[in-house]
This record gives C-alpha cells, sequence and structure tokens, in this order.
C-alpha cells in the first residue's frame, strides 16, 4: 500500500469511527435497585444495550435506596447534574413534581414510545400523573409478601398439605404459628427490619388498612380512629416483639441475611427479594421456601405496594436534545415492554400486555401471590409522601422505638400525629 | 529607600495575592452568604423572600434541631477529656519502649488516624454488627446479652465516641509523646537521685511540665468534634438518624435531603457563632498555657 | 536507690511494658479483623462463631471490587484531587509565609489576624454556600470543585513562617546584595534550607485531603467522579450478603494511606506534630 493509500485508509477509518462515535446516544441512567432486583435489572440493560448496539448505550450506576438517593436526584436536578433517566417510586411523584425535579411526558412521547394509558392499569395510570399530566412511564407494581422457610415450618408442624404455613387467618392464628416455630427452636420466628423505620412502613401501613385506616382525610393526618388503627398495628408488632418473636434493631441486609440464613422463619419483605431466594436456591444455597400474600390480621386483606416508574429529570439550565430525548424515550419504551423478564424479579410488571402473557402467568411464585392484586392499598397522593418523603421521615423516627419496645405505640402515634400535622 | 519598600509591597502582594483570592472566595464570601440566606426562604439552589428572624424563630421549638444540638454537646462531653486522657496514658506507655519497638507499637497505635472515615466505619459497623459482628459473639462468651449498638439511642452516641478515639488518638498521642520527649532527661535523673516514686514523677514533673500539650490536644480535640458529622452520617444509614442527630447533619438535611437552603443556613449560623465562641475561649486559653509554657 | 527498690521499678516497668504491648495489639485487632474478613468467602463471614483465620482463603471480593466496582476510577480522582490540593496549599502557603515574614508591605498585620481567624472557621457551617458557589462556577462534579474550598490549611503558612523565621538573616542579606529577586531567594535559598518541612507538610495534606469525606460527598453527584472514600459508602451494586466483598473495598481505599504512612512513618510523624504548631 502506498503512503497516500494508507493515509486514506486512516482518514476513512477516523471519519468511520467519529461517525459511528456520533450516531451512538449514550443514556446516563441511575437507579436505586441494589438488591436481587438489581442483578435482573442489570441484565435488562445489557440487553437493550446489544439490541441497540451501535445506536444507544444505557450507562448505569446504582446508588444507595432512599434517602440518599433522592437526596443526590434532587440536588443534582437543581445544579444540572442529572442523569438522563432515573428510576422512581411513583409514591413520591407528587413530591418531585412540585419540587420541579421531573419533567412532563407529553402526548407525543407517549405516541413515540407507542404506549398509552390503555397498556396500564388505571390505578398504575393514575399513580404517574398530576394534574392530567403525566411524569414517568410505571414499570412495575410491588407489593410486599410474607416469605417463608418451608424446612423450618414443617418441623414445627405448621405447614399444610399444600406447603403454605398453617393458622394465619387472625391476629392470634399468626401469633400461634409464630410461638410455635419459637417452640419449635426457631431463633427468630419473624425477622424484621425494625432498625429501620423505612421498610416497616410498609408493613404498618397494610396493617392499617386491613382496618380500612387511613393516613390522610381531608388534608388531616389521622384524624378520628385513624390514630387508633395506626396504634392497632404498631402494637401487633410491638406484641411480637415483647415475646420474643421478632428480630430487634435488625437491619435491611442482616434482616434478609437472618432471612436466607436459616435463622428467621419467616419474613415480611417487598417481592423484590423474590431473586435472591431464587438464586441462592438454584446454586444450592437454600432451604425450600414459598411466598404467599401478606396475611389477613385485621379485619380484610389489604398490603401495601408501590410503583417502580421511569422518569426524565429536569436538569435546571440544561437542554435535552431532541436526539436524546428520542433515545430515552426509547429506553423506557423497551423496558416496559420487556418487562416480564423484570417479573422474575418479583414484581408484577405494569404494562398490561405482559401481565396478560401465558408465561407471566406460568410465572412461579408470582401466580401464588398475584391473587393480592386486588388488595393493593397505596400512599395517600400527597407531596409530603411517598419513599423518603415527609411522612416517611417521620413515622418511620417513631416506628422504630415502638418495635423495639423503647416506646408505648399509644405515644408513638400521639407524636406522629403531632408531627405530621404540623408539616 | 523608599522605591525599595514599594518594590517589597509589590512583591508581596504577588506573594500573598493566590492565597488571598482563595480566601476570600472559599471562606470569606460563602461566610457572608451564609448568613444572608438563614434570613430567607430560600432552597438550596436559587434565592428566596426575605423572612426575617423567621427560621431562628423556628429553631427554639424543633425538636430535631434540639436533639442536634444536645447530640452534639453529649458527643462532645465523651470524646474530648476520655480521648484525651486516653491518648496520654498511650503516649506515657509508648515513651518506655525504645527503637524499633517503639516506631511498631506507635505505628500501630496510629494508624488508624491515618484512615479515611467510610474506612473506620466499614470496619466498625462490621465489628459491631448485630447479628455477624465478632462483638457479639465475644457478648455471647461472655454471657452477656448481645446489645444492637448503632441501634439504640442509649449506645449509639458512645459507641461513636468509642470509634472516634480509635480513630483519632493518634494523632494526640503524638503530641503528647513530642512534649514528652521535650522534657529533659536530667530532671527525671534527678528525681530518681531522691528516690521519688513513679506517682510523684508523675504528679510534680511530667504533669505540669506536659499541661501545655493537654490545654493544646484538648482544645484541639474540643473544636474538631463540635463539628462532628462523618460517623454519625454513616453509622446512621439504615437505622434512626433522626434520633442520632447533630448540628452538622441537621444542615445537611435541612439542605441536601430536604432542599431548604434558608432554615438550613439557620442552623449553620448557629454552628458558626458556636465555632467561633468556642475558638476565641481556646485562644485565650494557649494565651494562658502558654504564659505557664 | 536500693537493690529492691530497683528490683521493684522494674517489675512496675515490665507490667507497664507489657499492658501497653497488649494494649497496642487490641487497638490494631479492629484492622486485622476488617481484612481477614475480607478474605473470606460471603458464606463464611456470618458463621455463628469467630474464626480468627479464614478457612478457605480468597481473593475473590478483591477482584470483584477491582473489576465490578468502579474504584480504579476513583482512585483517580482520589489521586488528581489530593495531589492538586496538596500542590497548590503548598505553593500558595510557602508564598504567603515567605511574604510575611521576609516583607514589610501595608497590611501585613491585617493578614497574619485574619489567618489566624480562620483557625475559627468551621468549613462544616459553610457547606450550603460552597455547594452554591461550586454550582455558579459550574464545577460541580469535576476535580476544581471538590479541590476548591479544601484549598486553605491556615497552619501551613503559621509553619512556613516561622522556619522561614529562623533562617539566618545573612543569608537573605547575601542574595540581596548579589542582586537577588525576591522569587530567586525564595527559590534558590530559603526552600532547599527546608525541604524536609515541605515534604512533611505534602505528605500530611496528601493525607487529609485524600480522607476527606463530608464535601467530595457533598460535591460529587456522579459516580464516576467519587473519590475513593466517598464511593466505597455511597455505590450499592452488591447482591445478597455482601460485608466481605464491602470490606475488601475498605481495605482497597485505605491501602495506600497506609502505605504512604508505613513508607514515610518518620515524616508523617514530623508532619502531624509540625501542623500542631509544635516542632519536632
Amino acid at each position: 500500500m502506498t503512503i497516500s493509500g494508507m493515509l486514506k485508509a486512516a482518514i476513512v477509518a477516523t471519519i468511520g469511527f467519529a461517525g459511528v462515535a456520533k450516531a451512538e446516544e449514550t443514556v446516563v441512567w441511575w437507579d436505586f435497585l441494589g438488591g436481587g432486583d438489581g442483578v435482573r435489572m442489570k441484565k435488562m440493560i445489557e440487553d437493550f444495550n446489544a439490541a441497540h448496539a451501535g445506536a444507544i448505550k444505557i450507562d448505569a450506576t446504582t446508588l444507595e435506596w432512599g434517602t440518599p438517593f433522592y437526596a443526590k436526584v434532587q440536588t443534582s436536578a437543581a445544579v444540572g447534574e442529572a442523569p438522563d433517566i432515573m428510576t422512581y417510586h411513583a409514591s413520591r411523584i407528587p413530591l418531585a413534581v412540585e419540587q420541579g425535579v421531573m419533567q412532563e411526558i407529553t402526548a407525543d412521547d407517549w405516541a413515540a414510545m407507542g404506549l398509552s394509558s390503555a397498556d396500564f392499569a388505571a390505578a398504575t395510570w393514575d399513580a404517574v400523573t398530576i394534574d392530567g399530566k403525566q411524569y414517568a412511564v410505571p414499570l412495575d407494581t410491588h407489593p410486599i409478601v410474607l416469605y417463608y422457610n418451608k424446612d423450618l415450618l414443617e418441623k414445627a408442624g405448621m405447614l399444610d398439605e399444600n406447603g403454605k404455613p398453617k393458622g394465619l387467618d387472625s391476629r392470634e392464628g399468626f401469633t400461634a404459628t409464630l410461638q410455635a416455630l419459637k417452640d419449635s427452636g426457631v431463633k427468630f420466628p419473624l425477622g424484621s427490619v425494625t432498625a429501620d423505620g423505612n421498610f416497616m412502613f410498609r408493613t404498618i401501613y397494610s396493617l392499617m388498612g386491613q382496618q380500612s385506616g387511613e393516613l390522610m382525610t381531608d388534608g388531616e393526618f389521622l384524624a378520628g380512629d385513624n390514630g387508633d388503627k395506626l396504634a392497632n398495628a404498631l402494637g401487633v408488632l410491638a406484641e411480637w416483639t415483647k415475646a420474643g418473636l421478632q428480630s430487634t434493631y435488625t437491619d435491611y441486609p442482616a434482616t434478609v441475611a437472618l432471612f436466607t440464613s436459616g435463622e428467621a422463619a419467616m419474613m415480611i419483605n417487598g417481592v423484590w427479594e423474590v431473586p435472591t431466594m431464587t438464586d441462592l436456591n438454584a446454586q444450592g444455597k437454600l432451604f425450600n421456601w414459598g411466598a404467599v400474600e401478606l396475611p389477613v390480621i385485621f379485619d380484610k386483606p389489604a398490603t401495601y405496594a408501590d410503583s417502580h416508574a421511569f422518569a426524565i429529570p429536569a436538569n435546571q439550565g440544561k437542554e435535552m436534545t431532541p436526539e436524546k430525548r428520542a433515545a430515552v424515550l426509547e429506553v423506557m419504551s423497551w423496558m416496559s415492554k420487556n418487562s416480564l423478564f423484570w417479573a422474575t424479579a418479583g414484581h408484577i410488571p405494569a404494562n398490561g400486555a405482559v401481565v396478560a402473557s401465558a408465561e407471566y402467568k406460568a410465572m412461579e411464585p408470582n401466580a401464588t401471590y398475584s391473587t393480592l392484586t386486588a388488595n393493593m392499598i397505596f400512599d395517600p397522593k400527597s407531596p409530603l409522601a411517598g419513599v423518603a418523603g415527609p411522612i416517611f421521615d417521620v413515622m418511620s423516627t417513631y416506628f422504630v422505638p415502638t418495635l423495639n419496645g423503647e416506646m408505648d405505640p399509644a405515644e408513638a402515634v400521639e407524636s406522629i400525629k403531632e408531627e405530621l400535622n404540623a408539616l | 529607600m523608599l522605591t525599595n519598600r514599594r518594590k517589597d509591597a509589590l512583591v508581596a502582594a504577588v506573594l500573598v495575592a493566590p492565597f488571598l483570592t482563595i480566601y476570600l472566595l472559599v471562606f470569606v464570601w460563602p461566610t457572608v452568604q451564609m448568613f444572608e440566606i438563614s434570613f430567607t426562604d430560600a432552597r438550596l439552589i436559587g434565592s428566596g423572600d426575605w423572612v426575617g428572624l423567621d427560621n431562628y424563630a423556628r429553631l427554639d421549638s424543633d425538636p430535631r434541631f434540639r436533639t442536634a444540638a444536645w447530640n452534639t454537646a453529649y458527643f462532645v462531653l465523651l470524646t474530648v477529656l476520655p480521648g484525651t486522657l486516653i491518648a496520654l496514658l498511650i503516649a506515657l506507655g509508648v515513651s518506655r519502649l525504645k527503637g524499633r519497638l517503639q516506631a511498631a507499637i506507635l505505628a500501630l497505635f496510629f494508624l488508624p488516624y491515618i484512615l479515611p472515615v467510610s474506612v473506620v466505619y466499614l470496619i466498625w459497623d462490621w465489628l459491631l454488627n448485630f447479628q455477624f459482628g465478632i462483638t457479639m459473639h465475644i457478648l455471647d462468651i461472655l454471657g452477656i446479652e448481645r446489645v444492637p449498638i448503632m441501634k439504640t439511642r442509649e449506645w449509639f452516641m458512645p459507641a461513636v465516641a468509642v470509634v472516634t478515639i480509635w480513630w483519632t488518638a493518634g494523632f494526640s498521642i503524638l503530641l503528647f509523646l513530642a512534649g514528652l520527649r521535650a522534657i529533659p532527661a536530667e530532671i527525671y535523673e534527678a528525681a530518681a537521685l531522691d528516690n521519688a516514686s513513679r506517682w510523684t514523677t508523675f504528679r510534680r514533673i511530667t504533669w505540669p511540665l506536659l499541661w501545655p500539650v493537654t490545654t493544646l490536644v484538648f482544645t484541639i480535640q474540643l473544636i474538631a468534634q463540635l463539628k462532628i458529622f462523618d460517623q454519625v452520617y454513616l453509622f446512621s444509614q439504615g437505622g434512626r438518624p433522626n434520633d442520632n442527630m447533630v448540628l452538622v447533619y441537621y444542615v445537611f438535611q435541612r439542605a441536601f435531603q430536604q432542599d431548604q437552603g434558608g432554615r438550613a443556613a439557620a442552623v449553620a449560623v448557629t454552628l458558626f457563632v458556636l465555632v467561633v465562641v468556642v475558638s476565641v475561649l481556646q485562644f485565650q486559653l494557649l494565651r494562658l498555657a502558654g504564659g505557664r509554657r | 536507690m536500693t537493690a529492691v527498690g530497683m528490683q521493684r521499678a522494674n517489675f512496675w516497668g515490665g507490667v507497664i511494658t507489657v499492658l501497653t504491648l497488649v494494649c497496642a495489639i487490641l487497638w490494631a485487632f479492629p484492622l486485622y479483623w476488617g481484612v481477614i474478613s475480607s478474605l473470606k468467602p460471603e458464606d463464611e463471614v456470618v458463621r455463628p462463631y469467630i474464626e480468627l483465620w479464614p478457612e478457605n482463603l480468597t481473593f475473590s471480593h478483591y477482584y470483584t471490587a477491582v473489576f465490578d466496582t468502579q474504584i480504579m476510577t476513583w482512585y483517580l480522582n482520589s489521586i488528581a484531587v489530593a495531589l492538586g490540593v496538596t500542590v497548590i496549599t503548598i505553593v500558595t502557603s510557602m508564598l504567603c509565609g515567605y511574604a510575611l515574614s521576609q516583607l514589610k508591605f501595608p497590611g501585613r498585620k491585617a493578614l497574619w489576624w485574619l489567618i489566624l481567624a480562620s483557625f475559627m472557621v468551621p468549613t462544616q457551617a459553610l457547606i450550603i454556600n460552597h455547594f452554591v458557589l461550586i454550582s455558579q462556577l459550574g464545577l460541580i462534579n469535576t476535580w476544581a470543585g471538590i479541590m476548591l474550598p479544601q484549598l486553605i490549611h491556615p497552619v501551613i503558612i503559621i509553619v512556613y513562617k516561622q522556619f522561614f523565621d529562623q533562617v539566618p538573616k545573612d543569608f537573605r542579606e547575601a542574595a540581596v546584595m548579589d542582586n537577588a529577586g525576591e522569587f530567586r531567594i525564595l527559590f534558590k535559598v530559603y526552600l532547599p534550607m527546608n525541604w524536609g518541612v515541605t515534604t512533611a507538610l505534602s505528605i500530611v495534606t496528601f493525607i487529609w485531603t485524600w480522607n476527606a469525606f463530608l464535601w467530595p460527598f457533598l460535591s460529587v453527584t456522579k459516580t464516576e467522579m467519587m473519590t475513593v472514600p466517598v464511593g466505597i459508602t455511597q455505590v450499592n451494586d452488591a447482591f445478597g450478603v455482601y460485608y466481605a466483598r464491602q470490606l475488601a473495598a475498605a481495605v482497597l481505599a485505605g491501602l495506600p494511606v497506609a502505605l504512604a504512612y508505613l513508607l514515610f512513618q518518620r515524616k508523617v510523624t514530623e508532619a502531624i506534630t509540625l501542623s500542631a504548631g509544635i516542632k519536632g
């Protein structure tokens, strides 16, 4: 090859590269999915990148769940350093909109994604809608469930012929089952995140819902007998602590570890830990396990649920290019349409077509607890609500002392009421 | 002569300018702004409306501010004096050793100080882990009931104090060792000839001669611990931050988590004034100590 | 002193020495435990009994920490920031200390008081406005943004001034006679005479900056710009039980400064005492 030929080739190669590099949009992505579901999400991101090689590339980061995540999002958006796309809890969208950290998903956007309200359940669609405008694309609904160790329950004689826990039909029944487990030598019949009020919010809110209790009525917190209902909910858990039936002062990772190591026989936790169990089980490192809908401890079934959704941060002082926005929309659309795999993370996909598919319906343990979708309750729709929001912050502060026997439930409710109404 | 002096001034201006520029930019300007926004309802970024003394008035009845102020004071109490005394004891022990052994032992005591706070946090969080920590296994062996150290109100501050002393004692130990080395050996020899007991020697010679260093260590600690944040923040993760609140944490929570720059600034100003007052007192104390040196 | 008295003194002296040694070992135990735990498989670290040495020694957590997290990027950030802060702080402080020590100029007294006064400023109280300032300068998520508020260590100026004060006047006079400019005098005469101080102060500034937590934690919102101490606590890419993996990251984060200390032990010791205003 002559020198000029080599030069030519080099130029062509450079231009070629530059062309490719320019065409590929990098979408900066933040999520807070650190558990077993985080592994599933990483796989989905890989699949997306593979399917869009040369066109769109997701550059993903996982940050600490909860307050740290939302504090980062908020400050980053204010100084124009937020990512292009982020996961967000639907419960917190009213707060996000009030703070102006999210961009609206316009009708054109929905059209570009090939999605519309028809693809989602009414409640799910409503959760991302504020004043008639949508701010996020729902990915899933994630309720809490009751995980149980079949081996330990069987040993205690608490497993029925269908492999489900026995006796969990009332407050007394639940306590009796826990006691039976304790008597059979189980260290912690119930593993609970008693050190971190943020996680207990979900259990306690569910128990309030089982008594038809509401947090917020006409802008007032815990009005009427709602305070008593909260006290009842706290009372059950406090009682279990007192009787030595649940783990105390346990933080989130430790709770999961207690359950997976067989020290705790049951655990109330989000469906997002399903993959942790599935994977450990597949590696032969886990006992036989199951998950069922949160049992009725009070009057009627009710389970707290929230939604993971995708949102576009409103970066102050920075305009998103149309190419970038198109890429972000493609990401959201693809994730929604391919959320069948996300269901292996335990979640219930938000996309109706996915839920209707035969593959989804055959999926375990999702099918076992799928009945609960009829009994789901959500956060009040208020800028004060949501993960790491003001209500969360206040309530979790008092949950910890109550659940560990430092504070009386009634006293906690009084303080919560006072602080919430002062917000 | 006059031109020489002008030349000096010009050169000095050039030499001092870089430092002074940075100083004005990162010390003076932010301080002025901090006072300014503490009288507004500004968010973290962006300006707000003038609200007068509202942000300060609210502190009075703010339970979380009260918790923060109390915890900060409590933490100072738990770390400053005990930390100084422990460092002194260790320094006395280490100063008896010679040569390589001394260097090695000193290194063991000093090593934690050299580590980033997050490393200290990860190590101790693991050590004290309620379910799997080695301290809990030791409690089990001793037949003592396990204590969820970082999750209870009673144990949190004392435990963070212990960790902080472990982390920072190396610094104080070095200062004490320098102080001990500065005491002339002849004085000790004279005391030995007088058959003075170990305790008398310490009380009559070491302690008074070491006094200036002791005040120095004490006051450095005092100022440093008033500004506690890192350890409390890290150890509170996944726990109960609102019960463990300290002043800097409260500034952080208001500003960066709740997006209330104005209210955060009021807390920051309070902290600022507190530290300045304590520093002025410290300065006076040091002058007194210097007089005795 | 009588023979018995001597013996007794030796006995108690021995007891104190042994106590000191035992304390030192206990003191260092948390470090040992952190390192050892990071070398165990995850299911081994959660065993319900004490295991002082791993049954199955593994370096896999280090492999994960290095290859599956951004720790290498964080190292780069930490090194860049710590070096930048060290160089800028040392140079500006040295210049300022020289002017204060050797030159007569209007405002000298005022400057001196300004420096002393800055000891009182709690930078932790300024975080809000540092954040505002850095964002106005457009420096959030940049090395410069992490560095800027950390560039002031008044004590370094004071130490330099003290050392320059001690240089005999003859040197300066001789240089002035030779018509040497101030910069020449500083860099050819004063600086070489105080290389030891400069190295000591540089090492300690580097360590301080490497270890800084609050400001880097606040001023960085992107994981790829984090420093090591911030990164290892903020980014959660783990799966299931991950205590050992986190400890491996902790060991990696502490290693450079620990090594720096062990290599330059004497210098670090000197610098620490200098920084407290005690001459070593």
